[in-house]
């Protein structure tokens, strides 16, 4: 029924043309034709995760609930201020995560894909399916110019590890585009904001595009259809890899309604900030690039929301660091070693105690995240209301390796599709591809499962 | 009843799958009928899908191809059947017929793929990052920082970058590379040099022809199209493309890439610029084609492995020694020589490496092998700690291991890697050191006066690549000598390790630590690994977490700043015991290494060939690697010989045939 009236806002564009500016068409909609579907009128719905390498100090994470009243415990305390918009889940769990082989690869690279991590140094890379993200990517991301982000603060790093037989590439990698190929993801600001917004920049001339890419690209596919007559099976797999990144490329330069769509709605508001974020890496690059991490982080946090504020993604992963990361933490106050060697704590109250601080540093940028994203009014809702807001870690305990009982936060709630404000405790062992299938859902995204999800979870969907 | 439905099926199956018709042989049907029997009886119950006792699963092995895959595991089988160790006490034990069926029956299948030479799989490779910069250099001669540009990678086999499995292509990475030869050809044509080199000639059509062309638009409204721009073009295009895609292009290829060079002309036919344009588009096209991105080899439909044609083997060749593409002379010997003939190849080998091109061969091998390659991006000590570590410094501590590196290949003595007297250093490390009177940033041999230093592990690099941000750490440094010098990586340690009670001495962290090591070992599901692991490592305590010397523990407890405690230096211990061997201090454990020098032959073979095959070695690569270990040992680590070996071993000059391929093409 609903679907029938509803008339898609890219067929509007397409049909009135795309020069006309509709930050999300407010006045255009009907109200009483869309109060059930409050979060169209009101802006799409977003996702991004953010995630935590090497676990959590686990006496200082869990939250509790008295009444309606959600009680943060000390991690979690940056999130004060949105504590009734966010809900912490405990019990969830990625069950694949268990398996002979230890460590931190089965756990990371499988966040968000919830299945099984084939074990290799690299004869078959594969992380057992296609991730969350680039799931609902294939889905809402169609509707944007790029269909989802991938970024991180550090390298990939590089070698492989003897001790547990994994190529390190596991560590570094959340977003697969499908279970044999991971994503490429922005580490610099100042490329990932280039990427997206160098010809919107208020006061730098916009670059020229190369007026010939459209027929270079019909060549190169060309010269790759030829080629594949002469390959052999897995060759032709590297080759398909070619093609659907050349067709990407393609997409992005045929979709002029996109574009037309995505400066729209780069509005005066936008600019302003455009050519603020454009100063602030310049001057981070100028005295901060290697030093302050924190300053690194906000920049790209910062480039994620005005992503999703101009439209130009909905989809956005970010990793503070690989797993097994070591980034030293000395610049907090009272910390005096690396992450990596802090989270195998031994259960020593100095060193758990240092745990603490880098897991709640975790958790300001996380915050810092809502916030940015709560100051920005999209019809009744803010950003932070349209959007799925994940962090979490693929351990607990850092120093057992515990891949039991996660620290999952989800902030947002999907445009009013999740109940927020809640601790949900659930029975140990519950897949957190459960939570992603609720995710899905409130997306309306039809899944009936989501790797290995023995249901959703009713009890968050309003 | 049973048997004979599972037949029924089995025969639909292979009816119905061309592929497996290929894939079960009466190999296969003998295993099942014999060997698999065994397995099923007696290994199963314990090794199974759902079990998996100690990580193994037996029950997955249905095919001969399967056991030789996973060769190691079977030798595993034999040994710890034969030795009785397997089945364990308690349960039932093989009759001989049964042990006889299980062990010659493996032994059998293991030998006879042994004795077959196998190239292994080559799956096309796309230029690493690294690869792409030289090859950019020397095809167009511009730089361009590609690792800087290109989204980060991994890196897969014996830990390379060059892997053609961990080497994705995605749609960011392909909008980079697009970016990438825009500013590429930009950057050339704009540099008279580089650009004479490539823009050999140029084309400007004659007022009349204009003058006519136009006239005839005006007349007939028919496309402009004229001769001379494609012929001139060709000259230019075709010499560039063969170096591009490091073969000849066929007719159809020249054809395509001219016709679209012409299009590009036409369309800007008046414009003052027009050659230079179509000619730079043409350029660029081919540098983000699949063939130029790719090194490709042809997919011959044939059972057995064949030798690669002149050109694949030039260009192995080339990205082995030079990271690059082939010069023209290789490129010229591919074509009128024959390149497999092993003199020309010995020849051809020997002067790629006298070229000053093949250091990026130490550049780009000896950080990756050593673990060493992340200096170069960040510094990985504490800044507060050590303000000293800054870029300058990291850079020249990678330098120097590659310029030990490049040394004992030229001096074709790889043995001097585990032990030297010298170093090859500049100012800036000397200083780090505590050496003096060396002056400048170029590096140059040094001798060590006394026995603290000399190999690479005594190079700050790999001495702090091993350590903590705050600290040294002798279980990493252990570690890393067993992985990368003696090739016994260390199991990783027991899931749930049991809380080791924190030593009482609080005196200082490092002596916190001998004694917390000192439990790891009494502790048995720990021994195995830190018996060897520890001892490796104490043995470098002198060096401290940025490698530079110290003989006491100066610094009271450099974990823990808020215990502020008087403290009087404590002498460095660096004592310990490896299977009955007493070694103490970074001298004794080089003679340590030394003594162990077959070990350290067969890791590198096995690093070098894994870097020259882009993969992970695997059981049947055995008689090669044995091969290169060999020549190691015979020729007292002669660094030349082993290259040429490889060079002409069998993997490195053929490959296998994806087999399933004649079933897919037409």
């Amino acid at each position: 029924m609903q679907g029938k009236n509803r008339i898609s806002r890219r067929k509007i564009l397409k049909g009135i043309g795309a020069s006309l500016s509709l930050p999300f068409m407010e006045s255009l909609v009907p109200s009483s034709l869309y109060a059930s579907t409050l979060s169209n009128s009101n802006g799409p719905q977003r996702f991004a995760c953010l995630f935590m390498p090497n676990g959590v100090n686990p006496n200082k994470w869990d939250p509790s609930q008295s009444g309606n009243e959600l009680e943060l415990s000390p991690i979690l305390q940056p999130l004060e201020s949105f504590k009734d918009r966010i809900s912490v889940f405990s019990g969830l769990m990625n069950k694949h995560s268990i398996s002979r082989h230890d460590g931190h690869y089965t756990k990371t690279a499988n966040f968000l894909t919830s299945m099984p991590i084939e074990r290799t140094v690299d004869a078959n890379v594969n992380s057992g399916g296609i991730s969350l993200d680039q799931l609902m990517a294939q889905s809402i991301g169609k509707q944007t110019i790029y269909p989802s982000l991938q970024y991180g603060l550090d390298r990939i790093r590089s070698g492989v590890d003897k001790a547990v037989g994994f190529t390190r590439l596991y560590g570094g990698t959340i977003s697969w585009q499908n279970a044999s190929q991971p994503c490429s993801r922005e580490i610099d600001p100042r490329m990932a904001f280039d990427r997206l917004f160098r010809n919107y920049i208020p006061g730098k001339p916009p670059l020229k595009e190369d007026p010939y890419k459209k027929s270079v690209l019909d060549l190169v596919k060309e010269d790759a259809h030829q080629l594949r007559k002469q390959l052999g099976i897995e060759d032709r797999n590297k080759l398909g890899e070619y093609l659907e990144a050349v067709r990407s490329v393609e997409k992005r330069l045929d979709n002029q309604v996109n574009l037309a769509d995505f400066e729209a709605q780069i509005t005066p508001d936008i600019k302003k900030e455009l050519k603020k974020m454009d100063i602030r890496i310049d001057e981070w690059v100028e005295y901060a690039e290697g030093v302050d991490i924190t300053a690194k982080t906000r920049l790209m946090i910062d480039i994620m929301v005005l992503a999703f504020w101009s439209d130009a993604s909905r989809i956005a992963t970010f990793m503070f660091g690989n797993s097994v990361s070591n980034r030293n933490y000395s610049f907090l106050e009272g910390v005096h070693a690396g992450f990596h060697s802090v989270s195998h704590h031994r259960d020593d109250p100095r060193q758990l105690a240092q745990y603490e601080k880098i897991n709640h540093w975790h958790i300001q940028q996380y915050a810092y995240m809502c916030e940015r994203l709560d100051n920005i009014q999209e019809g009744n809702h803010t950003l932070l209301d349209n959007s799925m807001l994940l962090f979490g870690s693929g351990l607990r305990d850092g120093n057992r390796h515990s891949p039991y009982n996660l620290p999952i936060v989800l902030a947002g709630s999907a445009g009013g599709k999740l109940r927020t404000g809640c601790y949900h405790q659930y029975e140990d062992k519950t897949p957190l591809a459960n939570l992603y299938l609720t995710m899905l859902q409130a997306m309306n995204i039809e899944q009936d499962r989501f790797a290995d999800s023995d249901g959703n979870f009713r009890e968050l969907l309003v | 009843m049973i048997r004979i439905n599972r037949l029924v099926i089995g025969m639909i199956f292979l009816l119905t799958c061309p592929t497996l018709i290929m894939a079960i042989t009466k190999e296969d049907i003998k295993f099942q009928k014999s060997t698999r029997v065994v397995l099923r009886k007696h290994c199963v119950s314990c090794h199974n899908e759902a079990d998996k006792k100690a990580g193994i699963n037996l029950d997955a092995f249905d095919f001969v191809s399967q056991i030789i895959r996973r060769g190691e595991l079977f030798e595993n089988v034999i040994e710890q059947s034969m030795s009785g160790a397997m089945p364990p006490a308690g349960k039932p034990r093989m009759n001989v017929a049964e042990m006889d069926s299980l062990v010659i029956g493996i032994r059998r299948i293991l030998d006879e793929a042994l004795a077959q030479p196998d190239p292994g799989e080559s799956i096309m490779r796309r230029l690493s990052h690294r690869e792409y910069t030289y090859t950019i250099q020397d095809l167009v001669g511009v730089t361009f920082d590609a690792i800087g540009f290109f989204p980060t990678e991994g890196s897969g086999g014996e830990g390379f970058d060059n892997q053609s499995r961990v080497l994705f292509i995605t749609p960011l990475m392909m909008e980079r590379y697009y970016t990438a030869a825009d500013s590429i050809i930009s950057m050339a044509s704009q540099n008279i040099n580089s650009w004479n080199q490539i823009f050999t000639e140029d084309y400007k059509p004659t007022f009349f022809r204009k003058l006519w062309s136009s006239l005839q638009k005006i007349i007939s409204n028919k496309p402009i199209h004229w001769e001379q721009p494609r012929k001139v073009a060709k000259k230019i295009l075709l010499p560039f493309a063969t170096k591009a895609y490091r073969r000849f292009l066929s007719t159809d290829e020249q054809d395509q890439l001219l016709d679209f060079f012409e299009k590009i002309y036409f369309q800007n036919w008046k414009d003052r610029k027009a050659f230079n344009k179509a000619i730079q588009a043409s350029l660029k096209s081919m540098l983000i084609s699949p063939h130029f991105l790719y090194r490709f080899e042809v997919n011959l439909p044939s059972e057995q492995p064949y030798a690669i044609n002149n050109f694949e083997l030039a260009t192995r060749l080339s990205y082995l020694l030079w990271s690059s593409t082939p010069d023209e002379t290789l490129l010229n010997v591919a074509y009128r020589e024959n390149l497999q003939d092993p003199e020309v190849l010995r020849r051809e080998a020997l002067r790629l490496m006298e070229d000053e091109k093949f250091k990026r061969f130490s550049k780009s091998f000896a950080p990756q092998w050593l673990g060493i390659e992340e200096l170069l991006h960040s510094p990985k000590s504490d800044p507060i700690q050590f303000p000293e570590m800054d870029e300058s410094l990291r850079f020249a501590m990678v330098q120097e291991v590659v310029e030990l590196f490049q040394y004992a290949f030229e001096q074709r003595n790889l043995i001097s890697l585990l032990d030297s007297d010298y170093t090859i250093i500049n100012e800036r490390l000397a200083k780090h050191y505590d050496l003096i009177g060396i002056k400048g940033d170029h590096f140059r041999p040094v001798e060590h006066r006394d026995n603290t230093r000399g190999g690479i592990l005594g190079t700050a690099a790999v001495l702090t690549s091993t350590s903590l941000p705050l600290r040294t750490s002798p279980v990493l440094r252990g570690q890393w000598v067993l992985d990368e010098i003696l090739g016994e990586p260390a199991a990783p340690p027991p899931p749930d390790v049991p809380a080791l009670e924190v030593a009482k001495s609080k005196v200082h962290n490092e002596l916190d630590l001998r004694a917390l090591l000192e439990q790891h070992r009494e502790a048995p599901e720990c021994s195995g690994c830190h018996q060897k692991m520890d001892p490796l490592g104490l043995s470098l305590e002198n060096f401290d977490a940025i490698g530079r010397w110290r003989s006491h523990y100066t610094d009271p407890l450099m974990d823990n700043p808020e215990i502020t405690i008087s403290f009087a230096p404590v002498k460095i211990d660096a004592s310990g015991k490896i299977d009955d061997v007493k070694i103490n201090g970074p001298q004794e454990m080089r003679m340590y290494l030394l003594s162990e020098k077959d070990k350290f032959a067969k890791t590198f073979s096995k690093k070098l060939l894994s870097y020259a095959l882009g993969r992970g070695v695997e059981f049947l690569d055995s008689p090669s690697i044995n091969q290169l270990t060999e020549t190691l040992l015979v020729t007292n680590f002669d660094s030349q010989e082993l290259m040429i070996q490889l060079i002409l071993s069998y993997p490195f000059r053929h490959r296998r045939s994806d087999s399933a391929l004649k079933y897919l093409t037409s």
